[in-house]
């Protein structure tokens, strides 16, 4: 199975670069992802990889499931397997390494006022990440709406499980999609 | 220092417990924002960490590459059980939306192809984006009382979020100032 060792070698050369570079999160390479599937390796049609997008944004777990269906297709589940740990695994030892590094301090009275004084900027990447992805929305003024309206249920009941509002999200825009 | 330290309840909870949690959160956190679902299954309802412990993991992982999500789940899975509770919460958080991916694309590949499925999409990512609104105010409520830390959440959001400005320059120059800040206060704490 020579062509299927060489497609897992190429995905693996494609996606490990890509992991280390993400920087901003998964969807920072998403545009890179689709240059690679589509118009270097030929392993999606852009209406396919445009399906696959769909998909990854509708599967549960963090956004970018894409490299495991990008493997998938292109060379079947050890493809999606390698893929998978390729995009994830190099970028996830990255940061356990210097979480190693900075616990080995914890305790020392200035790593409590790091903590501290990060914690305000760390609250303001949260919030503005969320901005980032409501202004990339292409669902319009509804959207806003909802999450607007979802933010201030949620602190209002902090308990409040989001899997209703998420519902009752969907199906507005299910409704409002229909008219 | 144990490793219960930054845990409220300063329980610390078994290798098992880690792994089952995260498979369970994979499972059911649709609609992306995974940072987001971590604090709400972590911070709030199982309170393994307290707020600090969260947000000093969330900046840490926002200066390195990589799927927020992911390093997010390490970071809390190392603090709470080491090297192996990270591998743990790697695993767990990543094996059921993969099984699930795959297993939905094999059947129904033409779900996609449906506008009610891109609306009801945009329903389920608007509410997710009030989730993460909802624990960046608290998170910042919570953790950073005092004008001034109001002030470096504001600062954080406009530079990012508003004005686009590439990450990594900005939080370099934001945290020196803020922890300055939190250093020449922590007496009245």
């Amino acid at each position: 199975m020579r062509g299927i060792g060489d497609s897992l070698i190429a995905l693996a050369v494609v996606f490990v670069p890509l992991s280390l570079l993400s920087f901003g999160g998964g969807n920072a390479v998403i545009a890179d992802i689709a240059q690679q599937a589509i118009a270097v390796h030929g392993w999606t049609s852009e209406r396919e990889f445009a399906d696959l997008f769909a998909l990854s944004r509708a599967a549960p777990g963090p956004g970018s499931m894409l490299a495991a269906l990008i493997g998938w297709k292109a060379a079947g589940i050890a493809g999606a397997l390698v893929a998978t740990l390729a995009f994830y695994l190099p970028s996830a030892l990255l940061v356990l390494a210097a979480a190693r590094l900075w616990g080995r301090w914890r305790g020392s009275s200035w790593h409590s006022a790091i903590e501290r004084g990060i914690a305000p900027v760390a609250a303001g990447l949260f919030l503005a990440s969320g901005l980032v992805v409501l202004r990339a929305s292409p669902g319009g003024p509804a959207v806003w709406v909802a999450a607007i309206v979802t933010t201030a249920a949620l602190l209002r009941w902090p308990g409040m499980h989001p899997v209703p509002p998420l519902l009752a999200g969907a199906a507005l825009f299910a409704m409002a999609g229909a008219l | 220092m144990s490793r219960a330290e930054g845990s409220p309840t300063g329980a610390v909870p078994d290798l098992w417990a880690v792994l089952f949690a995260f498979l369970r959160l994979g499972c059911t956190s649709f609609g992306g924002g995974t940072a987001a679902w971590l604090h709400r299954e972590f911070v709030l309802r199982r309170r393994w960490l307290d707020d600090r412990t969260f947000l000093a993991a969330f900046a840490l992982n926002q200066t390195l590459p990589g799927s927020n999500g992911v390093k997010q789940a390490v970071l809390i899975g190392q603090h709470l059980r080491g090297t192996p509770g990270a591998a743990v919460a790697l695993f767990g958080l990543l094996a059921g939306p993969f099984v699930i991916v795959l297993g939905v694309a094999a059947l129904y590949a033409g779900l996609v192809q449906h506008k009610i499925v891109h609306d009801m999409l945009d329903g389920v990512a608007a509410a997710v984006i009030g989730l993460t609104f909802a624990t960046g105010l608290r998170g910042a409520a919570h953790d950073t009382p005092g004008a001034v830390a109001w002030v470096v959440v504001a600062v954080t959001v406009l530079c990012i979020g508003v004005l686009d400005w590439p990450l990594i320059p900005v939080v370099l120059c934001l945290i020196p100032v803020s922890v300055a800040l939190a250093w020449a206060t922590r007496g009245r704490r």
